[in-house]
């Protein structure tokens, strides 16, 4: 068996994770996933900036903390915290700690490929990880693989499962899953949070055996709760057609089977099949530039009230690019301010970085000249660029990626 | 009984690019042959109009139907305009909705 931890479901999960984890009770591998869909975008504008960034930040503030004593431990740490520039975080990892062994895997960079995006990442998969781990890596950083990836990669090496272990792969690819989003497993964002302590999630770990089948729980006295119930909610999360593709292994989620156990929940029976001749590639592209702003229309004539402000902002700039939605969050004869108010968004989306700007100086300059009770609900702001996701699909062969131990 | 889904139907929803998910599960293997039988893609476009092209998968081993939401988040989180750019309470917006259940599941 191995024990397989997570401290990260996305960039910005709850920092002092990491500490909790190794902490709180044994593990072989901690992991953390930092990157979603939208991250790539921004650590693709950190990189804009400057050429050395492109990792996820608060990994290496929690690797400052908590490097040492995952080593102490015997711990090891797998995470996708790399990013956009995985080798300038392992060396920034190397500095922290000349003794750590550290491996990253890169060559899911396709901007060649993709010269129009931002972003062009392949979603790698389990094997540069297994890899790192049997060269005797302690931390291993990743770019873009896949969530799941994070899990099976240590179980995989742990175990010394072959490429076409599928049922074992498929196995260990829902332990990942269920891992992924950290505390959405524990009974963070549950449905029936009113019959659990939701207070403050443990976060969650999976004990894998060979066969791939596993066992979800948490640490002995953290709060939130593992049950059948917390896991299927957590199974069901981002997912499409029965058939899960990955670039290891297709996993059939219509195959998987829960079972309450005294500690969590045992998971078993998941099957497995060969991948797709394809491997995905998140690409991120500069779409335009993003401004936003809600007028706050209370009382009497909330519709006529919409309708004026509507007029004059399109006078003022144009309605191209603009989106509306009133919300009808008021209340007639309403015995509070808030409960008497509705609330009048409006979005635009442009090419050009200067009409975006003017977009809230228009809004602004009707502060006086418009309905009555006129008041919005956040100063104006310049606006910001924004990013287009799109996926592609590129042969398998197209993909070289490479584990490297520094 | 005129009940919200959600007194016997878990959700959890979610974006992958310009697509929402919800999945919807039960507890019971009786409120499992219920829901799939009731909540149709028809039934599912009828409680959330929002919703345009819609795909069902059936999870009866988690007891548990998924729907992909198409196009619904436009070119993706970053550039939706949508109210939830990441769809993350569509599934808590469904268990909202008042629905017939049969007084034997309640």
């Amino acid at each position: 068996m191995i024990r397989i931890g997570n401290a990260s479901g996305f960039y910005g999960d709850r920092l002092s994770a990491v500490r909790e984890q190794l902490e709180g009770g044994h593990l072989d591998v901690l992991t953390g996933d930092y990157l979603a869909e939208l991250t790539m975008l921004i650590l693709g504008r950190d990189r804009m900036k400057d050429s050395a960034l492109g990792y996820a930040k608060t990994f290496l503030r929690q690797m400052e903390d908590c490097l040492g004593l995952a080593l102490d431990k015997g711990v090891k740490i797998v995470v996708n915290a790399g990013g956009l520039n995985p080798e300038g975080l392992a060396r920034k990892l190397g500095e922290l700690n000349p003794g750590a062994k550290v491996g990253y895997v890169t060559g899911d960079d396709l901007k060649a490929r993709f010269p129009e995006a931002l972003t062009a990442n392949a979603y790698l998969g389990a094997w540069e990880i297994a890899e790192c781990l049997n060269q005797g890596a302690q931390v291993v950083v990743t770019g873009r693989v896949t969530d799941a990836s994070l899990v099976v990669g240590p179980a995989a090496a742990h175990f010394g499962w072959a490429r076409d272990d599928w049922d074992k792969l498929a196995g260990a690819t829902v332990a990942g899953h269920v891992l992924e989003c950290g505390t959405q497993a524990s009974g963070g964002n549950y449905s029936f949070f009113t019959e659990i302590d939701a207070t403050r999630p443990g976060f969650p770990i999976a004990e894998i055996d060979e066969d791939g089948s596993c066992l979800i729980t948490k640490h002995d006295g953290t709060g939130g709760a593992v049950t059948t119930d917390t896991v299927t909610a957590q199974l069901l999360y981002e997912i499409g057609a029965p058939e899960y593709l990955g670039p290891d292994v297709t996993t059939h989620f219509d195959t998987i089977k829960l079972d309450a156990h005294e500690r969590g929940v045992r998971i078993s029976g998941t099957k497995g099949s060969p991948p797709p001749d394809t491997v995905k590639v998140c690409l991120n592209t500069l779409g335009g530039f993003k401004n936003a702003t809600t007028f706050v229309l209370t009382g009497l004539d909330v519709e006529a009230k919409a309708r004026l402000v509507k007029r004059q902002l399109h006078e003022a700039i144009g309605d191209e690019g603009l989106t509306w939605t009133l919300a009808r969050t008021d209340h007639q004869d309403a015995d509070t301010e808030e409960r008497a108010s509705a609330l009048l968004h409006v979005t635009i989306k442009t090419a050009d970085p200067k009409r975006a700007k003017g977009f809230s100086r228009a809004a602004i300059e009707l502060a006086l000249a418009s309905y009555p009770g006129f008041h919005v609900t956040a100063p104006p702001s310049d606006g910001t660029p924004f990013g287009v996701y799109k996926a592609a699909y590129v042969n398998r062969d197209e993909v070289s990626a490479k584990a490297v131990l520094l | 009984m005129r009940k919200p889904l959600g007194t016997i139907v878990g959700a959890r929803s979610g974006d992958k690019g310009g697509d929402a998910n919800i999945g919807v599960w039960t507890r019971t293997p009786e409120a499992y042959e219920w829901l799939d039988s009731f909540l149709t893609t028809e039934k599912l476009k009828e409680l959330l109009p929002e919703a345009g092209q819609v795909t069902r998968y059936e999870l009866p081993n988690l007891k548990a139907l998924n729907f992909v939401l198409h196009g619904l988040l436009g070119e993706g989180v970053a550039s939706s305009t949508r109210f939830d750019p990441q769809a993350k309470a569509l599934g808590e917006w469904l268990r909202s909705r008042e629905v017939e259940i049969p007084e034997a599941l309640l």
